[in-house]
């Protein structure tokens, strides 16, 4: 399947060009917080007039899936006239975490009987999807899936299902996370946050440090070329070794799933080896900003820098960005013990 | 290559396992009262599972013991033992409560101080549903939870079927599981479609919805594959077709064009016409909405003599759990010959153009069907047949 469009909301702004522009630019301090710095999304990136009416009543994770969303859609440059043919899959390892306590809120001041139905109804974890489907008016399957580790790639295989069996010509396919009070308590309690805002993946520690962070990224896959052409997923698959000779790994290391010794595999397989999660932040869906700076990579022949470079294993990192040639991106989830995950992208 | 259905399980208000819930089908025997799992002031009846063996308060989430009971029955029902090493096996199961952090006690410390007790944030990380029962059984294919709200559990089947379609796995373990909660039944008594009274799906007086809870879970697998080890299959998994509504987070779309074209499309995916289906397992709440919908809807895909029912006025509606739970009903269905009187209907009403089956019925046919409607606008069928 081919990758035709990306929509993206993060830490530093809306669309393929502030994330372009991150690429670019390379890392910037988190914002602080009470408890823990983190990468949050300022609540002017997610307002837009053209779309206000139609998520009055959305919350902030709505919101971020609306906008990433509708981005991809609109980069992709495709118009699709038959609105059962475009299928809607957003992964997410959390969902709507704060309006569940929002709504936890109500009933604890006001009553079981006294409590807000939209914040319930917003609560649900596929209210964000149903806001694209209506919004975008696609009528294809539309579902939402959860897992803590690998809900994008799961996402990824079935999109590809969907596209295969002919369900659909196109599918948005994306993750949403947000980062909300209790969230961040749990992050700090939980993770071993690094207090210097500073992301190290190339460690490879077994208890590497993490800096939260918050977004979404939706991607256009489509059956055919066409739109804007990030290049093609050749391959999503599970717990397979390491083989071929890619151009590039992207590694989804960010401290978010503790012990990261599994990425020193791919050291000694020749390839480069890079990673964008210090500009992001640490999300469990975090793949898919990876995936975004691959395909993004892949269609502008170009490998943006590593934005840490602290290479304890002397890793043979992109430590420049610059114009190279570039057919195949590996993108590698590890999770110890054994689980890995490998997508492989084609330009 | 066609999915066999090699095992079922499932445990609701109606009993532990399918033997006792068909027991409870077939007599009309109705387990619903006041809820006792929590606290709370709304008067709405439930169909809660009493005395599960298993569920000790805080130590294990509900949702979990319901799945792992409902998961025990059907791989013992497949001839599978777990942990299931050595198979390529995937996980696919659809909830709703647990893949939230609802847990009202911890949330109300931590609003307090601004710190909590973090064994609820454990107890939840580790109950990712599908993640959960794969690591159990060591199940080595793709696992992932779907969150779909209410038709979540039909459409775990559908992925899962694609799974195997596709090759990713040999055996799939697919179905949906949830528990009653306070969260939802503010929620669902805050939309006014809870009924003070029991649920009566398809009825002219229809006041609402009744929360249930419980688990209902399909052993499907590859038929070389379960010829290879021995099986004789007698039940297949189909057809899944599933569509959006595009139009309202909460009610379904008033011509029900998504809903039929779910119908539709899991027909043709199972390569069979509608005067092929010998009845439908409706989804049929028993809200006022649901049920003028998805009634119009079935009359106008079968025709006016359809055998249908809903199956909710025995279990309640159990969200993430209803389509599992209502796949385990049809399958048995098909393979008994019999549907159970649709609970709880006494008048017809004139917006329905079609009317339940009232009483124990006999059927004859290879096809059924059975559809979810859910929050946000999501439809979904499955076509479930017999070996001829």
């Amino acid at each position: 399947m081919f990758i035709s469009g990306i929509g993206i909301v993060f830490t530093r702004g809306r669309g393929i060009d502030s994330f372009e522009k991150a690429l670019k630019e390379g890392w910037r301090e988190p914002s602080a917080g009470e408890l823990v710095p983190a990468y949050r999304v300022d609540q002017e990136t997610l307002t837009d007039a053209s779309l206000s009416k139609k998520i009055r009543r959305a919350d902030r994770f709505s919101k971020m899936a609306v906008l990433s969303a509708v981005d991809a859609y609109r980069d992709s440059g495709i118009t699709v006239n038959e609105r059962n043919k475009i299928g809607i899959i957003l992964a997410t390892a959390f969902g709507p975490h704060s309006t569940t306590f929002s709504f936890i809120d109500d009933i604890l001041d006001y009553g079981d009987a006294s409590v807000s139905p939209t914040k319930f109804s917003n609560s649900v974890h596929n209210a964000a999807a149903s806001y694209v489907s209506s919004i975008l008016e696609s009528r294809g399957p539309t579902i939402t899936l959860t897992h803590f580790k690998f809900a994008f790639q799961n996402a990824l295989i079935l999109a590809d299902s969907w596209i295969s069996e002919g369900r659909c010509d196109h599918v948005l396919c994306g993750c949403t996370e947000e980062l909300g009070t209790v969230m961040e308590y749990a992050c700090n309690m939980k993770l071993n946050i690094a207090k210097d805002g500073k992301i190290n993946p190339f460690a490879f520690s077994d208890s590497p440090v993490s800096v939260p962070g918050e977004g979404s990224v939706f991607i256009m896959l489509s059956k055919e070329k066409g739109g804007n052409n990030y290049g093609k997923v050749a391959e999503v698959s599970f717990s397979q070794n390491i083989a071929g000779n890619p151009d590039l790994f992207v590694i989804d290391a960010d401290g978010m799933n503790g012990d990261e010794t599994g990425y020193k595999e791919i050291i000694n397989h020749g390839a480069a080896i890079a990673g964008y999660s210090p500009l992001f932040g640490s999300i469990p869906t975090g793949s898919a900003f990876n995936f975004a700076a691959a395909a993004l990579m892949l269609k502008n022949q170009i490998a943006y820098n590593c934005v840490f470079q602290d290479n304890p294993f002397v890793v043979k990192l992109g430590v420049l960005t610059s114009k190279k040639d570039l057919n195949e991106i590996y993108c590698i989830k590890i999770c110890k013990p054994e689980i890995k995950t490998i997508v492989k992208l084609k330009k | 290559m066609k999915a066999v259905i090699s095992g079922t399980g499932i445990i609701s208000a109606a009993g532990f396992n399918l033997e006792q819930n068909l027991g409870s089908l077939k007599v009309g025997k109705r387990n619903a009262g006041p809820v006792s799992v929590f606290s709370t002031i709304l008067p709405y009846p439930v169909f809660e599972v009493k005395s599960l063996p298993g569920i000790s308060g805080k130590e294990e989430m509900r949702t979990r013991s319901l799945t792992f009971a409902a998961l025990k029955e059907a791989l013992e029902n497949a001839g599978l033992q777990a942990p299931l090493t050595g198979f390529r096996a995937g996980v696919c199961l659809g909830t709703t409560v647990a893949s939230q952090l609802n847990d009202i006690s911890f949330y109300t410390e931590f609003r307090k101080s601004g710190s909590a007790d973090l064994k609820p944030v454990d107890l939840f990380l580790k109950g990712n549903l599908a993640e959960s029962v794969a690591c159990s059984l060591n199940a080595s294919g793709p696992a992932i939870t779907v969150v779909n709200a209410c038709s979540s559990g039909t459409d775990a089947i559908g992925m899962a079927l694609s799974w195997l379609k596709s090759g990713l796995c040999d055996i799939a373990i697919a179905g949906g599981a949830d528990e009653l909660n306070r969260v939802p039944l503010c929620g669902f008594g805050s939309l006014g479609i809870l009924s003070g009274s029991l649920c009566a799906p398809f009825d002219k007086n229809r006041a609402g919805l009744n929360l249930g809870e419980g688990a209902g879970i399909l052993i499907l697998e590859r038929e070389d594959f379960y010829i290879k080890r021995g099986g004789k299959p007698s039940l297949y998994l189909s057809g899944y077709g599933s569509y959006a509504d595009a139009y309202h987070l909460t009610a379904p779309r008033p011509d029900g064009t998504g809903l039929e074209s779910a119908i539709r499309k899991a027909l043709s995916d199972a390569g069979v016409l509608p005067e092929d289906v010998c009845f439908v397992n409706a989804h049929g709440t028993g809200t006022l909405d649901n049920d003028r919908v998805e009634g119009a809807v079935l009359e106008r895909i079968f025709g006016s003599k359809i055998k249908f029912l809903s199956t909710k006025g025995y279990t309640g509606h159990t969200l993430g759990g209803a389509g599992g739970i209502e796949a385990v009903y049809t399958a048995a269905a098909l393979k008994e010959g019999w549907i159970p009187a649709n609970a709880g209907f006494e008048c017809r009403d004139n917006e329905i153009p079609i009317t339940p089956v009232t009483e124990n019925t006999g059927i004859k046919g290879s096809f059924a069907l059975s559809t979810s409607l859910a929050f946000g606008g999501n439809n979904s069928a499955i076509v479930i047949e017999k070996r001829r």
